[in-house]
């Protein structure tokens, strides 16, 4: 049987060349503004350079709000099956901008306002063919 | 706005009918609508009609169906959609349609079969270089209420609200709504009995979300001079405001995966540029306000909504609640209808059971939930992806 392969959530999401990974973002060197996922401008209404770049956001951020998401929902959402609670985050970073995902590692109860975590790149669901889809993560440091 | 009025309205009992289509629903809610007026379906110059997401072209073009419905007569039709802030959006249009002179007299129609449960996309069919917010979401498995409960987190940690002001919020609303013969739960909640409902997105629980509904609002509009021919009674559009967020809104409004915050900008920013424009177009503030119909789609909105249009301070929404400002015969009634948490969403008509209401209360004629003495009512629909309005109405 063939070995079941990692396929990406989606591209130019995250940078794994470094060896740790890093979510890849825009970065407007005009007004100094990041976005994410990567954009083709800046999104800034005050900015009149829009100068943009693509870089990596640094690793590591404060949990600013969770939730535990504890029921499947329908497609087009896809899930782990057997389902299990999500424990999803907004992380803010030192660059000014927070970014959504799920927690990897810590239960409903763990999970802290103000805990300090680190971008990971881990598995968020196999689908049928039995691949497994990965996306960026946060993971307690 | 100027001078312009709503002469009739109608409301289709909201629940589930999957026995009936939603053309059929939008018949009956415009035949309550044009009986209401005193008009016939010859008078109607104009129709503005919610489009919906989940009824395929047919839904797309919801006015165009809906006008062959009625009987074709080549009226020219407008399909709005603003995602759930549909309905502000359809009456600021049909307002417009009205003050322009485009047309006498105008129908705002909605017919909406919302999706069950938690609302599922529409399928992109070109996906782009770098993946859209929703196809990030639908992978990440964030449906809607999460990013409600994302931001409830953030006022338990910063106001102290709790789990049970949650809870105490659909208790309110749950004894408005079972005063409420169109909505689809008429009955009282307790505390005890919200508390202990699924808990499905940290902190929010199942009681403290809406449903999901089919519903269906019409209304018809004139200038406050024709409506004189139809009624004594005619209740004016002193303000229909559109909004749309601000650069630097500390929410994270349904898509989205990041959020650049910026001192100084409000939550739910759209929401409040929508509220303070209608304030400004009325030229009345929230003390002029006699109750509110907010857009309670999970009870966070509740909490939020009171304090985004400036009904109180940031962070004293539940020490109002506490105190029953929201209830009926309190400071400032919010949703005597009942709410989304009693009737459900149809999304995009959602609006238009607000507009009902608001039209029922200020005529005096909503018997044991009626708000004594309303003159000014006011309503705001929130929307996905920063869309939103919110309307003023006078007798």
């Amino acid at each position: 049987m063939a070995e079941n392969k990692q396929v990406l959530i989606g591209e130019n999401l995250f940078d794994m060349s470094e060896g740790k990974p890093s979510l890849i973002v825009t970065h407007c060197k005009s007004c100094g503004t990041y976005f994410f996922p990567k954009s083709f401008t800046c999104h800034n209404p005050e900015c009149v350079g829009k100068d943009v770049e693509t870089t990596n956001l640094s690793r590591q951020g404060k949990v600013e709000n969770y939730s535990v998401m504890n029921y499947p929902p329908p497609t087009p959402f896809v899930t782990q099956e057997p389902y299990e609670p999500i424990v999803c985050a907004a992380v803010e970073f030192p660059e000014g901008i927070t970014i959504i995902g799920m927690m990897e590692g810590v239960t409903a109860e763990q999970v802290k306002i103000g805990m300090d975590v680190e971008v990971t790149v881990g598995t968020i669901y196999t689908k049928k063919t039995g691949d497994e889809v990965i996306a960026w993560k946060f993971k307690a440091v | 706005m100027k001078d312009v009025a709503i002469i009739g309205v109608g409301l289709h009992p909201w629940g589930k009918f999957p026995d009936k289509p939603w053309t059929a629903m939008a018949k009956d809610a415009i035949e309550e609508a044009m009986k209401d007026a005193g008009v016939s379906w010859k008078d109607i110059g104009f129709i503005v009609s919610g489009s919906q997401l989940w009824g395929g072209r047919k839904g797309i073009y919801s006015g165009t169906y809906t006008e062959e419905v009625m009987g074709n007569r080549g009226i020219p039709v407008v399909n709005v959609n603003n995602a759930c802030a549909t309905g502000g959006t359809m009456l600021t249009v049909a307002a417009m349609a009205v003050a322009s002179g485009a047309a006498e007299m105008v129908l705002a129609v909605s017919s909406d079969k919302s999706a069950k449960g938690f609302f599922p996309a529409l399928p992109v069919y070109h996906e782009e270089p770098v993946p859209s917010d929703d196809t990030l979401r639908w992978n990440l498995g964030l449906p809607n209420p999460v990013y409600w409960a994302l931001e409830m987190r953030k006022r338990m940690a910063k106001f102290g609200d709790t789990e049970e002001h949650l809870a105490k919020v659909k208790v309110m609303l749950s004894k408005h709504g079972k005063l409420n013969p169109k909505a689809r739960y008429q009955r009282e909640f307790s505390v005890e009995e919200v508390l202990a409902s699924a808990m499905v997105t940290d902190p929010l629980r199942l009681y403290e979300i809406c449903a999901t509904s089919d519903g269906a609002g019409a209304a018809i509009l004139c200038s406050k001079e024709k409506a004189k021919q139809f009624t004594t009674k005619p209740i004016e559009i002193i303000a229909s405001a559109l909004g749309s967020p601000l650069y630097g809104d500390p929410t994270a409004r349904i898509p989205v995966v990041s959020i650049n915050p910026k001192p100084g900008v409000p939550v739910i920013s759209e929401s409040w540029v929508a509220a303070h424009r209608a304030y400004d177009e009325a030229g009345v503030g929230p003390d002029d306000i006699d109750f509110v119909e907010l857009p309670d789609n999970s009870a966070w909105h509740v909490l939020q909504y009171f304090e985004t249009m400036d009904f109180c301070k940031e962070g004293e929404a539940c020490a109002c609640l506490d105190r029953g400002d929201m209830a009926i015969g309190g400071r400032i009634p919010v949703c005597p209808s009942g709410g989304f948490s009693s009737f459900g969403e149809a999304t995009m008509a959602q609006g238009f059971a607000q507009l009902y209401e608001m039209v029922l209360q200020l005529r005096g004629v909503c018997g044991d939930r009626q708000v004594q003495g309303a003159k000014v009512g006011m309503s705001e629909v929130y929307g996905a992806a920063g869309n939103n309005a919110a309307v003023i109405l006078k007798k």
